[in-house]
């Protein structure tokens, strides 16, 4: 598994798509932060976060994916998340993540979902 | 509108503007909307917020304020009041100074009343925020502790059923990473039987896997090095890292592998020390991973063995087909033959082969070794005597081409001893050769019983081997033992031997039996004897009579096995 986790976006209209790989601890958390205030001052209205590649996140990961999800909620966009293993889809449950952020199985179910009409 | 109407009416909107920047859904931190609307409400010029945070004073500045940032003071005021043209407002809650707020440039030419307003709206403001904060830390460690709780527990369950143990190693090394909040770790498993360890890294490895094997871990298996880039751990220094936390993935008496996470790091980016709680979460981990392991090697040596029986069973049945299937039926003689294996194949043999002109040869023989290289030799052994018996003139001859057959073909340096009998009934002659074998006991019809010696080395041992052909008049009456030496070896639970004396003592007790309840009473008499220890030598015995009468009282099949 990658020592840094990287982090690649794409752009769907006002969807934007993030793909992580590797571990999410702060290094990776400040990298999906970074991006997603990012996309969300470019106007994104939501965020869908593709966790395939991924296969470990630490309480400090979480801690700015919480940060990330707060600032989605202030500028009344959405997050949603999806490819989680069971384990982090049971961590993000517990940890509250799942209370405000959507979780699909995948990227096709989560852009549908955040796509459709409110 | 007058001149004091329009001021009351632009102080009105900047009152409103500054209870706006208030809300909290404004995207500026709180200390920056404080100073924004203590600027407002004291028609201020300047205003700043200090913040007592973790590192020290945290300045934020109303972003409508004008000129240089303002530098922390090194000391702030004890209680309200004006310090060189600028307005001191502690902010406590509860007795407790948050911070300060500063302003600078007021109309007010008394500002005691508006400094203990401020002080005290604010105040309470930054309060609720700093309880509201702690609740939700509080709440977030909660959290996490319940996720350390579940996760053991789905380890648990993970593991019980995880029988690929590479799978199971990411499963463990990912969980206590992820819990410890560690940067990397390394996971190795020892390797058995020579095998090379398993080793699981993320983040780079922190262990050299191929000497961790020999680490000697202190009581309790678990080492804290929270100076590791300076001090050995477990005697080696790990560059790539600052601090770690290992230890043993184990069972009681065995070391199955060392579990080692490194670098437990802070939201602020530092590296922390491990602590004992990290250290016991770990060794929960380890303790489940050792488990799992233990399972998982059971559960293959469980396979192995049910394999390994099936293949047994295969070769025992393969086996008993050498055996013969029935006595001949040769005038003048009685016979019983018999064998009972100490696992499901073993390393003796005994057969039967009807002659010209009413003559009978048999064999009894015993293969050095167990289990399937024996059975396997045993196999050799009849092929090569069904196929030389017939082109063989003497018993000299036969021995010696099995000999040579044993020598040329035999994988194994083994060997085996082995009686071969003649019994001429016509001439009353037993034609024999003893290649190593226990002394066959031969019972003349007055009761005397003399022993037959071996008349040569076991077959296959030597390179020259040689054997003599002995003669024993064989006449009415008289009686044949023939047996391996699982008999006379045979052990009690005081590790006493049945002993030749004993067997020969029981054969002259019961020389008036047929040959096939002779040879059952031995068999029974043996197993009293041991009283239920389990025997590791095969046990055979073949019995020959020569009759008074040329009938025949053989009764029914041999007993290959019992």
């Amino acid at each position: 598994m990658n020592e840094t986790c990287r982090v690649s976006v794409e752009r769907r209209g006002d969807v934007a798509v993030f793909w992580t790989d590797g571990y999410i601890n702060n290094q990776g958390g400040e990298e999906i932060a970074r991006e997603a205030y990012s996309e969300l001052d470019r106007g994104a209205r939501a965020l869908i976060m593709n966790l395939e590649k991924t296969r470990i996140v630490n309480s400090i990961g979480i801690s700015i994916l919480i940060e990330v999800l707060e600032k989605v909620m202030e500028r009344k966009a959405v997050l949603a998340f999806c490819g989680l293993t069971p384990t982090i889809d049971k961590t993000f449950r517990i940890m509250g993540l799942a209370q405000y952020a959507a979780i699909y199985p995948t990227e096709d179910e989560a852009f549908r979902a955040v796509s459709a009409p409110a | 509108m007058t001149d004091s109407a329009v001021r009351t009416a632009s102080r009105i909107d900047d009152l409103t503007r500054a209870l706006a920047a208030l809300r909290p859904e404004t995207e500026s931190p709180l200390a920056v909307r404080i100073a924004q609307a203590a600027r407002a409400l004291a028609g201020a010029r300047r205003a700043a917020v200090f913040l007592r945070e973790a590192n020290g004073w945290v300045p934020s500045f109303d972003s409508a304020s004008e000129g240089p940032e303002w530098e922390t003071p090194a000391r702030f005021p004890d209680r309200a009041g004006v310090s060189e043209g600028r307005l001191w407002v502690p902010l406590e809650a509860e007795g407790e100074v948050h911070g300060f707020l500063a302003l600078e440039g007021l109309e007010a030419d008394d500002p005691t009343e508006l400094a203990a307003s401020l002080g005290l709206i604010f105040g309470a403001m930054l309060g609720v925020s700093r309880l509201s904060k702690l609740v939700k830390d509080a709440e977030f460690e909660v959290k996490a502790r319940l996720l350390e709780l579940e996760s053991l527990y789905d380890l648990g369950l993970s593991l019980a059923g995880q029988l690929d143990v590479s799978a199971l190693a990411d499963e463990v090394l990912y969980r206590s990473i992820s819990l410890t909040d560690a940067r990397k770790g390394t996971l190795v498993l020892f390797g058995e039987r020579g095998a090379p360890p398993l080793s699981r890294s993320v983040g780079g490895e922190i262990l050299p896997p191929g000497a961790t094997e020999a680490w000697e871990l202190p009581a309790g298996d678990v080492v804290i090095n929270n100076e590791a880039s300076r001090v050995p751990t477990a005697g080696v220094c790990f560059t790539d890292c600052e601090k770690c936390l290992l230890v043993s993935i184990a069972v009681p008496e065995r070391r199955l592998g060392v579990l080692a996470v490194a670098d437990k790091e802070s939201r602020d980016g530092r590296v922390l020390d491990f602590t004992t709680a990290d250290a016991r979460l770990l060794s929960l981990f380890a303790n489940q991973a050792a488990a799992a392991v233990e399972t998982t090697r059971l559960h293959r040596e469980a396979i192995e063995k049910e394999r390994i029986e099936r293949e047994l069973e295969l070769a025992a049945a393969i086996q008993r087909q050498l055996l013969p299937r029935e006595l001949p039926q040769i005038p003048g003689l009685e016979l019983a033959g018999a064998t009972r294996p100490t696992r499901q194949v073993g390393g003796d043999y005994f057969d039967f082969f009807p002659l010209s002109r009413g003559r009978l040869g048999f064999v009894v023989a015993d293969v050095s070794g167990k289990g399937i290289p024996a059975a396997l030799l045993v196999s050799t052994v009849h092929a090569a005597i069904h196929l030389q018996i017939d082109a063989s003139d003497t018993i000299v001859e036969l021995v010696s081409r099995i000999d040579r057959h044993l020598q040329r073909f035999s994988a194994t340096h083994k060997f085996l001893t082995l009686f071969f009998g003649l019994v001429e009934p016509d001439a009353s002659v037993l034609r024999y050769v003893s290649a190593g074998h226990n002394p066959a006991l031969l019972a003349r019809g007055s009761g005397e019983v003399e022993r037959l010696h071996a008349t040569g080395v076991p077959v296959g041992l030597l390179p020259n081997g040689s054997w003599k052909e002995e003669t024993a008049p064989f006449s009415s009456g008289d009686l044949l033992c023939v047996y391996s030496d699982g008999f006379t070896e045979a052990t009690n639970a005081e590790e006493e031997e049945f002993s030749l004396d004993r067997l020969e003592r029981a054969f002259v007790d019961r020389l008036s039996m047929t040959a096939r309840d002779l040879s059952d009473d031995l068999f029974r008499e043996v197993s009293l004897f041991a009283e239920g220890v389990p025997q590791y030598d095969d046990q055979t015995l073949v019995i020959v009579r020569r009759n008074t009468e040329h009938g025949t009282r053989n009764t029914g099949e041999p007993v290959p096995a019992r």
